[in-house]
C-alpha cells in the first residue's frame, strides 16, 4: 500500500509514542548520562523514519527500532574508554551463594529489604556493554531471548549465557551495595527501599 | 524433578521462557514440596522484580518529547 508522506508520518507516530519512554530508560541506560540517552534517542527516531519504508506492517515494530537504538548506540556512543574489561567467569562466581535459613532473617530477605533504586540502577549500568544489554533487553523491557537475540544479532545461546553471566553479575554487585552499607545508611534508607517504589 | 533440574530451569520459569506443559508443572510441584527451592524460588522472583519495576521507572523528560516531535514534523 503506497501512503502519502504525512499518512507514513501518523503512522510512524502512532507506532513511536508508546515506545518512548523504554526507548529513553534503555539509551539511559546505555550512555549513563541523559544527554547522551536524549541525543541517542533522537538520531534512532531520525533512522527509523528514514527506514520505515523497509518496515514490513505487522511485525515487531518495538523490536525493530530498540534494534536500530542498540546499534546506533554501538556504532555512534559506545567510545573506547567505555570498553570496560570484562569479568572472568571465576571472578564473577565468586558469588554469595543462596543460603537459606529455616527460621529468622535470612541474607537474601536482608538484600531485599536494604537494596534501594539507586543500588539496583548503579548496578546495571556497572555492568560491562555485553551483558548490560541482555540484562536490560530481558530482565527490564521483558523482550523474549528470540527477540533480544534478533535485535543484537547474535544467537539465542549467546543471549542465554550472557544473561546467566550477567544475572550473576548483577547479584553480586547487589550484595557487595547491600553489605557495604552501614546501619545508620541502611536507617536514613527505610521508607525508600527499591522495594517500595 | 530434583533440585538441580530445578535451578536449572528456574530462570526460564521465571522468565516466562518456552517451557513444555509437562516442565512447567514438575516445577510448580517440586516448588510445592521443597522448602528450600521454594524460598530460592521467592528470592529469586523478587529480586528480578525489583530489578525490572526500578529499571523501568524512569520518566522521560518533557525536552525529548518536544524534540521527537519536532525532528517527526521536519520529516
Amino acid at each position: 500500500m503506497v501512503r502519502t508522506k504525512e499518512e507514513q508520518k501518523k503512522v510512524f507516530q502512532e507506532l513511536l509514542t508508546p515506545e518512548l519512554p523504554a526507548l529513553f530508560r534503555t539509551a539511559l541506560r546505555m550512555t549513563r548520562n541523559r544527554e547522551d540517552a536524549e541525543d541517542l534517542v533522537q538520531e534512532a527516531v531520525t533512522k527509523a523514519f528514514a527506514a520505515f519504508e523497509r518496515f514490513e506492517e505487522g511485525t515487531n515494530f518495538r523490536a525493530w527500532i530498540f534494534k536500530i537504538l542498540t546499534n546506533t548506540f554501538i556504532n555512534n556512543y559506545y567510545r573506547l574508554r567505555d570498553r570496560q574489561k570484562v569479568p572472568s567467569l571465576d571472578e564473577m562466581e565468586e558469588e554469595t551463594s543462596f543460603q537459606p535459613s529455616l527460621e529468622g532473617v535470612t541474607p537474601e530477605e536482608v538484600l531485599i529489604n536494604t537494596l534501594t533504586r539507586e543500588d539496583i540502577l548503579r548496578a546495571i549500568e556497572s555492568l560491562p556493554l555485553e551483558f548490560r544489554a541482555v540484562v536490560v533487553l530481558t530482565l527490564v523491557e521483558g523482550f523474549s531471548y528470540k527477540e533480544t537475540a534478533e535485535i543484537l544479532d547474535i544467537p539465542i545461546g549467546t543471549v542465554m549465557s550472557r544473561l546467566h553471566r550477567g544475572r550473576k553479575l548483577l547479584q553480586k554487585l547487589l550484595w557487595e551495595y547491600s553489605t557495604r552499607k552501614t546501619p545508620l545508611e541502611k536507617e536514613n534508607e527505610k521508607g525508600w527501599t527499591a522495594k517500595t517504589l | 524433578m530434583d533440585c538441580k533440574d530445578l535451578v536449572e530451569k528456574l530462570y526460564f520459569y521465571l522468565d516466562g521462557e518456552v517451557l513444555t506443559e509437562e516442565e512447567r508443572r514438575a516445577i510448580e510441584e517440586h516448588l510445592e514440596l521443597c522448602r528450600k527451592c521454594c524460598e530460592r524460588y521467592e528470592f529469586e522472583r523478587l529480586l528480578w522484580e525489583m530489578v525490572r519495576s526500578n529499571g523501568r521507572n524512569d520518566s522521560i523528560p518533557e525536552t525529548l518529547i518536544s524534540r521527537i516531535a519536532s525532528v517527526i514534523a521536519q520529516f
